[in-house]
């Protein structure tokens, strides 16, 4: 019994608008980009000609194919830094930390930059990441290095080093809310079973926090695949990703070449996602305790 | 044989120091990019600052027609605020629906997450050759709006599905079995106590819709949000006036942040005392 | 029922087997605090081999930090733990010889129940094949073969428990700790767990240290109950005379069927005290040891409600009129429930078997006899 019946006719009036908002302005464009994807001819109209014209003459240039393979590679070492780093982070604030003040501290200061703007905190990086940025001056004064480096701004390593720190929050989140769901006497078990500390976190520790790095890696993955922005503040246009590429042929009015990228670029996602909910069934989440 | 004990704080150790570099990692630039904004008149865009002074918030307030930050502040703030409401109302209704475990609740589930999974590059892509295909005019306050709030409206829906998971059901089925109608028991038992989730969802729709860029980016028309805004200026030129630009809507996000945390606590308090 | 001839026959069975016998367990002086709480305060402990020790006391009295303390999940501030005769107060919990059985029984929520229950043999680093061969064994044993491929989430109470159970038993240990083991039970199911574990218990040969705020299950399984409060030992010794001769007021009302009396010495007689209360002067035996309190002190004693009776003769010399307010049938036993005139109740027992003889708003005689009290070494406060 709660304020409204099973299967009431309600629920429908209720779920109505934001199922249409959803359809018209997710499924609806996203559908309609598959489409136009497929236009020939050269007039932006309905009765285009449907053709694979588009696709062909995109991966006749192999500048592009090439992208395709250099923004997976980037998103997957991207995925491995940030996975790597956001477990840290995530074990020490929920297992090592004791102290609840401590721990509320750490989170907030987590926290808080994740609901500035992303871009503004991209932005930031250029001052660091320059010829003359901080960081040069740092490993000069340190003696590091005679002349300033121009790996940093305009460069892959750059936009790493600025999206690492965008992105990490998103694979720990998960991961911290996997490992609040660990019960202390899971672990206290295996250890009156005789598992040393190290055979705990392998066995039972990280077994049970997979499905919180899966989507951890989903969110990074998504985010990261179709980061536009921080490439393109801290990369300048050198330095393009497959997104960029969407953004410059919407700039020259080339539609239809824009979507066969968009395209490309979701066909990637869907495969990236399916692999993931293969090695983990999300629907399941928190459905076994 | 090295003792365990020291092991485990070892590892404490090593952990501890990973999180606290990478805080100081993702704070720093943050700083700096506070600390840059107030240089001198003739600092440049990294250190040295040439001294320090408010010269560069007076350029951003002293506004040209090339860059005034002023009216896309104004658009977007009003924007996010459109957009917190209608996430509100929609989210509850949304989230309410699941409840009554309508047939095709599932579906309705991933249409939601789809929301949160598709790119902002692809929807807003699409939605604008729709628009295009269906001869509307793109504007900040029609197209931009319906794009946001397909972005913000999972965040809020989700939300409110955690927060009614978390309640009482009991407390409802009190109100029903006193004679309370249905909708009487949910405007008067159910609302006030979920108070605190949908202010959770208000914030997620302020602050993802005010920060909003990709999807900005192609539905807005002429007139820009404050991010277009931005980074049409970072095209240009790079000065510390964009520092100052940046400082600033960072410090209103956190007062934003701060005064719905406050209205939370409060909700939060407030609802803690009735219950005891 | 002649209880002293009854104590001392249990005392001369336990004493020589004292001697005889090595320990399994030894607390020695255990203190934890946690910050300005203390919980446990000075517990001394001697666990002979092979022996069945419950830990009685009402929730937060300090016996599960003492359970932790020796499976090694908490470090003692103060004092040494030997597991058959080894000093292991600094050892972690891998390296000590128990296993533990938790309340709500810990079961990986990721491993089947065969996987779960080799747990401990893997850490021991068994043999793959002898692993398999000794997992279908116990599971068989337990009755539980056809749960092998099973998950936690899909079993019943009673599964869960026994999976617990194998999975803590499988590896041997010199001592199995159990923390509230059939708490999350089904009330029906509890008594045929307990018989269970006892038998196996006794079969196995290894000790048990068993956690219960549950005074049924303490009696009924343990050889040695030790009973906690405020994170100290009240009283510790077998069941019987925890029952019959509770030594600290908190230890006779927290035991079902005390009658529990304060007041003050008002004489002293031979083999005897005469004390005062509120409700009556009474006649009380001298403590068996220890010295005799002199006239004045505050005391407190106790009167098991079996040994109060209203077919008065003339040793009962202890009287008193109380009005009944409520009779319990329990089958063996009828409980009447008097209202004594200080306002706190008094319970007397009879056989179930025999007729009802006094009905609620009654006012009746009772009494018991000289040798029916027994004083408590300390008077609770």
């Amino acid at each position: 019994m709660s304020t409204i019946r099973v299967r009431s006719p309600a629920s429908y009036w209720l779920a109505a608008p934001a199922a249409l908002w959803m359809l018209g302005v997710v499924v609806v464009p996203i559908a309609l980009l598959v489409w136009v994807s497929f236009w020939g001819g050269r007039a932006f109209s309905t009765s285009s000609p449907l053709t694979i014209d588009n696709y062909a003459r995109f991966f006749a240039n192999p500048v592009y194919v090439k992208l395709i393979f250099g923004t997976i590679l980037h998103t997957v070492g991207l995925m491995a830094v940030t996975g790597v780093l956001g477990y840290c982070i995530a074990y020490f604030l929920t297992m090592k930390v004791r102290s609840p003040l401590w721990r509320t501290a750490l989170f907030l200061a987590f926290i808080i930059p994740f609901w500035t703007s992303t871009l503004i905190r991209a932005i930031a990086w250029v001052p660091f990441l320059g010829v003359n940025g901080v960081i040069n001056q740092t490993l000069m004064f340190l003696g590091a290095t005679q002349s300033p480096i121009e790996a940093f701004l305009y460069s892959r390593t750059g936009i790493t080093m600025a999206q690492v720190s965008l992105y990490t929050m998103m694979a720990a989140g998960p991961v911290v809310y996997m490992l609040n769901s660990i019960a202390p006497q899971w672990r206290e078990a295996a250890m009156t079973l005789k598992a040393t500390p190290f055979t705990v976190f392998w066995r039972i520790v990280f077994p049970l926090t997979l499905p919180g790095v899966v989507i951890g890696q989903v969110l990074v993955f998504l985010n990261v695949m179709s980061d536009f922005a921080t490439v393109a503040t801290i990369g300048g246009n050198k330095h393009a990703l497959l997104p960029n590429l969407v953004l410059l042929f919407y700039e020259s009015s080339q539609h239809r070449a824009a979507s066969v990228v968009a395209v490309l670029l979701m066909l990637c996602m869907l495969v990236g996602v399916v692999i993931a909910l293969r090695v983990v069934d999300i629907r399941r989440l928190g459905a076994e305790r | 044989m090295i003792g365990w004990r020291f092991r485990l704080s070892l590892t404490s150790w090593i952990l501890g120091t990973v999180t606290v570099l990478f805080l100081a990692y993702q704070w720093l630039p943050i700083f700096t990019l506070g600390l840059l904004s107030f240089s001198g008149p003739t600092g440049g865009t990294t250190f040295p600052m040439n001294g320090t002074s408010l010269h560069w918030y007076q350029e951003v307030w002293r506004a040209t027609v090339m860059n005034d930050f002023k009216p896309p502040l104004l658009r977007s703030s009003l924007l996010a605020l459109a957009c917190s409401a209608t996430t509100i109302v929609l989210s509850i209704m949304a989230a309410q629906a699941m409840r009554g475990q309508f047939r095709g609740n599932g579906w309705f589930f991933y249409l939601m997450l789809l929301g949160i999974m598709a790119p902002g590059i692809l929807v807003g892509f699409g939605f604008a050759i729709m628009m295009r295909l269906m001869d509307v005019e793109l504007s900040w306050d029609t197209t931009t709006f319906l794009v946001q709030v397909s972005w913000t409206l999972p965040f809020g829906f989700l939300t409110m599905l955690a927060v009614f998971n978390r309640f009482d059901r009991k407390v409802e089925e009190a109100a029903l079995t006193l004679g309370a109608s249905r909708v009487t028991a949910f405007r008067r038992i159910t609302l006030p106590l979920v108070l605190p989730g949908v202010i959770g969802a208000g914030l997620f729709g302020f602050s993802l819709s005010y920060d909003e860029y990709a999807r900005s980016m192609f539905t807005t028309g002429p007139d820009a949000t404050l991010p277009l805004a931005v980074m049409a200026q970072l095209d240009r030129q790079l000065t510390p006036e964009i520092y100052a630009v940046g400082t600033t809507t960072t410090l209103f996000s956190l007062i934003a942040i701060t005064i719905f945390t406050f209205a939370f606590w409060a909700m939060r308090r407030s609802t803690n005392l009735e219950r005891s | 029922m002649d209880t002293l001839a009854y104590e001392s026959n249990a005392r001369e069975a336990v004493a020589p087997a004292r001697a005889r016998r090595e320990l399994d367990l030894e607390l020695r002086n255990i203190r934890k605090r946690y910050g300005s709480f203390t919980a446990v305060d000075g517990v001394s402990l001697q666990v002979e081999k092979g022996q069945f020790v419950c830990l009685l006391g009402p929730s937060g009295c300090g016996k599960t930090t003492t359970l932790r303390c020796v499976a090694g999940l908490e470090e003692p501030d103060d004092g040494g733990i030997l597991i058959g005769g080894k000093e292991v107060t600094r050892d972690p919990p891998w390296q000590r010889d128990i296993a533990m059985m938790f309340q709500d029984f810990a079961l990986f929520p990721h491993m089947t129940v065969a996987k779960q229950v080799g747990f401990g043999l893997e850490m021991l680093k068994k043999p793959r094949a002898e692993i398999v061969q000794r997992v279908n064994q116990v599971l068989t044993s337990f009755e539980i073969a056809s749960l092998a491929d099973r998950k936690p989430a899909s079993l019943s109470g009673g599964q869960r428990q026994r999976v617990a159970l194998a999975r803590a038993m499988i590896t041997e240990p010199r001592i199995l700790l159990l923390d509230e083991p059939i708490g999350a039970l089904d009330y029906s199911l509890r008594e045929t767990v307990m018989l269970e574990l006892k038998l196996l218990q006794q079969r196995t040969g290894i000790s048990f240290i068993w956690v219960t705020h549950d005074q049924n299950e303490a009696f009924s399984l343990g050889d040695l109950v030790v009973v906690m409060n405020h994170a100290r030992i009240e009283q510790q010794g077998p069941p019987e005379e925890i029952l019959q001769r509770p030594a600290t007021a908190f230890v006779a009302s927290f035991v079902q069927g005390n009658n529990v009396f304060r007041g003050t010495v008002k004489e002293i007689l031979a083999g005897a005290l005469r004390v005062e209360t509120p409700v009556g002067t009474f006649v009380v035996p001298r403590p068996m040891t220890g010295s005799t309190p002199a006239p004045g002190t505050a005391v407190s004693f106790s009167v098991r409600a079996e040994l109060i009776t209203d077919a008065l003769v003339e040793r009962h010399v202890n009287r008193l009129s109380v009005r009944c307010t409520a009779v319990e049938y329990f089958g063996a036993v009828r409980r009447h429930i008097f209202e004594r005139s200080d306002g706190e109740v008094l319970k007397v027992d009879q056989f179930g078997a025999q007729a009802a003889r006094i009905v609620p708003g009654q006012t009746v005689q009772l009494g018991w006899a000289a040798d029916a009290g027994f004083l408590h070494a300390v008077p609770s406060p």
